[in-house]
C-alpha cells in the first residue's frame, strides 16, 4: 500500500511541473502565423550567419531584415491575452536588440566579436521560441546556413 | 498541288500554236481540278503548320512568403516551348528584392557572382547579354508581380536563382526541360 505521505509530494511536484510548463509555453491563437514568423526570423538569422567571415558589411542590411521580420511576430500575437503578449513582445524586443548589436559590432570587422554577438542573438531567439509549444518553434539553426560557393548549381 | 501546278506552268517552254489549244484545254481542266483541290491543299498545309507550331507553357513561381525560398522549387516545360513565366513576390514584411534568373547548367554560381560584381547601381543583376543567362525577370519588390516570355532551351536541367546578394544560397531551383 502506498503511503499518502509519499504520494503527496510527487503529485504536488507533477502539478508544479505542469503549471510551470503551461506558464512558459502557451498555445497561441494563431499557431500558423506564429510558426511562420519564427521561421522568418530563423531564415534571416541563417542569412546573417552566412555572411561570416568575409561579408560583414552586409550584416547591417540583414539586421534591417530582422527588424522587418519581427513585425510578423508582432502581428501574429496581436490577439493574445495582454500578459502573454507582453511576455512575447519583451522577448522579441530582446532579440531585436541582439540583432542590432550584431549589426553594430560588424562595423568593427572583428569576426570573433561578431560571432559572439550572433551567439547572443541565437540565445535570445531560443528564449523567444521557448514561449511557444515545441511543434511551432523555429530555432536558430533550423534553417541551415549555406556553404559559400558550394553545390553544383 | 496548287503550287506544283504553277511551277509546271511557268517552267514549260512555249508550245507551238496547235498544241497550245490542246494544252490550253488541258490546263483549264487541270486548273478546275486544281481549284477544286485548293481547299484541301490549304487544310493540309494548315495541319502541317499546326503540327510544327511552337507549344506554349504557362509557369507560375513565387517566393515562399518572406522566406528566402522559391515556391515551387522545380518547374517543368518542353524544349523550344514558348514559356510564359509569372513571378510573384509574396513577401509581406521584409523589404527585400528578388528576381528569377534561369542559367545554363553549372553556371548559376558564376552568374550570381557576376550580379554581385555588377553591384547595387546595376540592381544586382548579371550584365545584359550574358550568355550564361537563359532568361531573367527584373528585380521585384514585395507584393509585386512580374511576367516574362522566353523560348525554352534544349532538354536538360537548368538551375534558377535569385541574384540579390546572398539569396542564391537559399533561393534556387531547377527547370526541367523535357524533349518535345
Amino acid at each position: 500500500m502506498i503511503s499518502i505521505k509519499l504520494l503527496a509530494p510527487s503529485l504536488l511536484g507533477t502539478i508544479a511541473l505542469l503549471c510551470a510548463q503551461s506558464a512558459l509555453s502557451v498555445e497561441p491563437k494563431s499557431p500558423d502565423a506564429v510558426h511562420m514568423a519564427l521561421r522568418i526570423l530563423a531564415s534571416v538569422y541563417a542569412d546573417m550567419e552566412s555572411k561570416l567571415p568575409d561579408q560583414l558589411d552586409r550584416l547591417a542590411h540583414e539586421n534591417q531584415e530582422f527588424h522587418d521580420g519581427s513585425a510578423a511576430l508582432r502581428d501574429a500575437v496581436a490577439d493574445e491575452s495582454p500578459d502573454y503578449k507582453a511576455k512575447v513582445l519583451a522577448a522579441l524586443d530582446t532579440t531585436v536588440n541582439a540583432s542590432q548589436k550584431v549589426s553594430d559590432t560588424s562595423a568593427t570587422h572583428d569576426t570573433v566579436k561578431v560571432r559572439a554577438t550572433l551567439e547572443q542573438l541565437a540565445d535570445s531567439m531560443r528564449s523567444l521560441n521557448a514561449l511557444f509549444p515545441e511543434v511551432i518553434r523555429a530555432e536558430p539553426g533550423s534553417v541551415p546556413a549555406p556553404q559559400h560557393g558550394g553545390g553544383a548549381r | 498541288m496548287g503550287r506544283q501546278l504553277i511551277k509546271s506552268h511557268t517552267n514549260k517552254p512555249l508550245p507551238s500554236a496547235p498544241k497550245r489549244v490542246k494544252l490550253a484545254r488541258m490546263t483549264r481542266r487541270e486548273l478546275i481540278a486544281g481549284l477544286m483541290m485548293v481547299p484541301a491543299g490549304f487544310a493540309g498545309y494548315r495541319a502541317l503548320a499546326d503540327s510544327r507550331k511552337r507549344s506554349e507553357v504557362n509557369l507560375e513561381i513565387s517566393t515562399d512568403g518572406d522566406l528566402l525560398a522559391f515556391k515551387p522549387g522545380e518547374l517543368t516545360c518542353t524544349a523550344a516551348a514558348l514559356v510564359h513565366l509569372s513571378f510573384f513576390h509574396t513577401g509581406k514584411y521584409i523589404h527585400q528584392d528578388h528576381d528569377w534568373v534561369l542559367t545554363l547548367p553549372g553556371e548559376s554560381n558564376a552568374v550570381d557572382q557576376a550580379a554581385l560584381l555588377a553591384g547595387e547601381a546595376a540592381g544586382y543583376v548579371a550584365p545584359r547579354g550574358d550568355r550564361r543567362v537563359v532568361a531573367a525577370t527584373p528585380m521585384c519588390g514585395k507584393g509585386e508581380h512580374l511576367s516574362i516570355d522566353f523560348i525554352a532551351p534544349g532538354p536538360g536541367d537548368y538551375p534558377f536563382i535569385c541574384t540579390y546578394p546572398g539569396h542564391a544560397a537559399f533561393m534556387h531551383g531547377v527547370l526541367h526541360v523535357i524533349p518535345r
